[in-house]
């Protein structure tokens, strides 16, 4: 798990326009505040959706998304840069979001993933929504980075800290599985 | 070999589909069909991506960022005051051993007065208030360790007291020069009357003050 260590906040103005991971990642580690600000533009609409793919409802992704920047700031003084800022950053989010995930396990609160209302003509995108929620949590991660935010499986692979032929097979677990969900609910 | 209709998932599981299974797919409307979703769902995967406004979220994480950092503040605060009291603590404990070294002397001197070295019976009058030669050695080499520790904390604040940066800093360096003033001449009244307890105990003060002052700066410039 993350260290909690604080830093001192700064309040810089001047800040390049562009700055590389390596810029951003010494700024933050300096506490400036508008280096953080510059990580959540880059980074919040895909951690939103990839954690409303996974918890299933806007105001649980904005929670652990909200948890996670608070988890990386807490952190990054001890970010070594051995892996990418963006893929340090999804590992963070995932962690939160199984965070969120076995606080609403342990509520035993209704389902995890958000019911679309039922419609006569359920369309595929609807029904790939519902399927989702069917298959194993590792083959649908992979699905939702892979397939849904556009990681590649690279990434992935540095993220969930397992070799890249195993993203693959999650992946392709997913899709069969999926598929398999897609046509009995289609006869 | 020859491809079959039970052979496509196989064929499913490489990104890109052999030779062997698009011609299987030209002639079986089953399997065009498989495929077809397998791709669809690719597809419609991509509409799954959703992005929206979220216009409290950032001031949400930029609080919850603030608050950490005041809840740490209050921490090291707490952990500094910790840290003075022990100071405080280790200074008592110096007068403590210095009081603790007179009182057996004076017992052996006091009722036996003609019985003592003339050199310790000149300085023991019987009054609590002045310290044996022992003693006031014994004091003199604690005060001297003391005093090269604080020296040496002085000389890790120096560079923040030079900066002399805000005005919380110009106060601490007024403070520790009147501390440095009063230690100079609390210490030019023990060179006329080395044997006096209660300047020593003023010396000791005095040089916990310092002590105090400059941990306190030195904390400030760490979290600065």
């Amino acid at each position: 798990m993350v260290r909690e260590i604080g830093l001192p906040i700064r309040f810089a103005t001047s800040f390049s326009e562009h700055p590389t991971d390596a810029q951003l990642v010494e700024e933050c580690k300096r506490g400036n505040l508008r280096a953080y600000e510059r990580l959540y533009e880059q980074h919040a609409p895909r951690m939103k959706s990839l954690a409303l793919r996974l918890l299933g409802s806007r105001a649980d992704a904005e929670d652990a998304v909200q948890d996670a920047f608070l988890k990386v700031y807490r952190a990054m003084a001890g970010f070594d840069g051995n892996s990418a800022l963006s893929t340090w950053m999804y590992r963070i989010l995932i962690n939160c979001c199984y965070d969120v995930l076995r606080r609403q396990q342990r509520a035993a609160e209704a389902p995890v993933t958000r019911e679309p209302a039922a419609d006569s003509k359920v369309s595929l995108k609807i029904a790939l929504e519902r399927a989702l929620a069917r298959i194993n949590e590792r083959p649908r991660l992979v699905f939702v980075m892979f397939e849904v935010e556009g990681l590649k499986h690279s990434e992935i692979a540095a993220i969930l800290q397992v070799p890249e032929g195993t993203s693959r097979n999650w992946l392709f677990e997913a899709k069969r599985d999926l598929k398999r969900i897609l046509t009995e609910t289609s006869r | 070999m020859k491809f079959e209709c039970g052979d496509l998932e196989r064929a499913l599981a490489v990104p890109d589909l052999m030779p062997e299974a698009r011609e299987h797919l030209k002639t079986c409307a089953a399997c065009r069909r498989e495929y077809r979703l397998w791709s669809d769902i690719s597809t419609t995967a991509r509409e799954l991506h959703e992005e929206w406004e979220s216009p409290a979220l950032w001031p949400n994480v930029r609080a919850a960022i603030m608050a950490g950092q005041q809840a740490q503040r209050k921490g090291n605060r707490f952990k500094m005051r910790i840290w003075g009291v022990a100071a405080s603590l280790a200074a008592a404990a110096v007068v403590v051993a210095a009081v603790m070294l007179v009182k057996p002397a004076m017992n052996r001197t006091a009722p036996g007065t003609a019985g003592a070295p003339a050199a310790t019976a000149s300085k023991v009058t019987g009054d609590a208030t002045f310290l044996t030669e022992n003693a006031l050695a014994e004091v003199e080499k604690n005060e001297s360790a003391y005093r090269k520790s604080i020296d040496r904390l002085a000389a890790l604040a120096q560079p923040e007291i030079a900066k002399a940066a805000n005005e919380m800093t110009v106060n601490y360096r007024e403070r520790l020069l009147l501390l440095d003033s009063a230690i100079a001449e609390t210490r030019a009244s023990l060179e006329q009357n080395r044997y006096s307890v209660e300047l020593q105990k003023e010396l000791a003060d005095l040089y916990h003050q310092k002590q105090k002052a400059l941990e306190e700066l030195l904390a400030r410039d760490q979290k600065n």
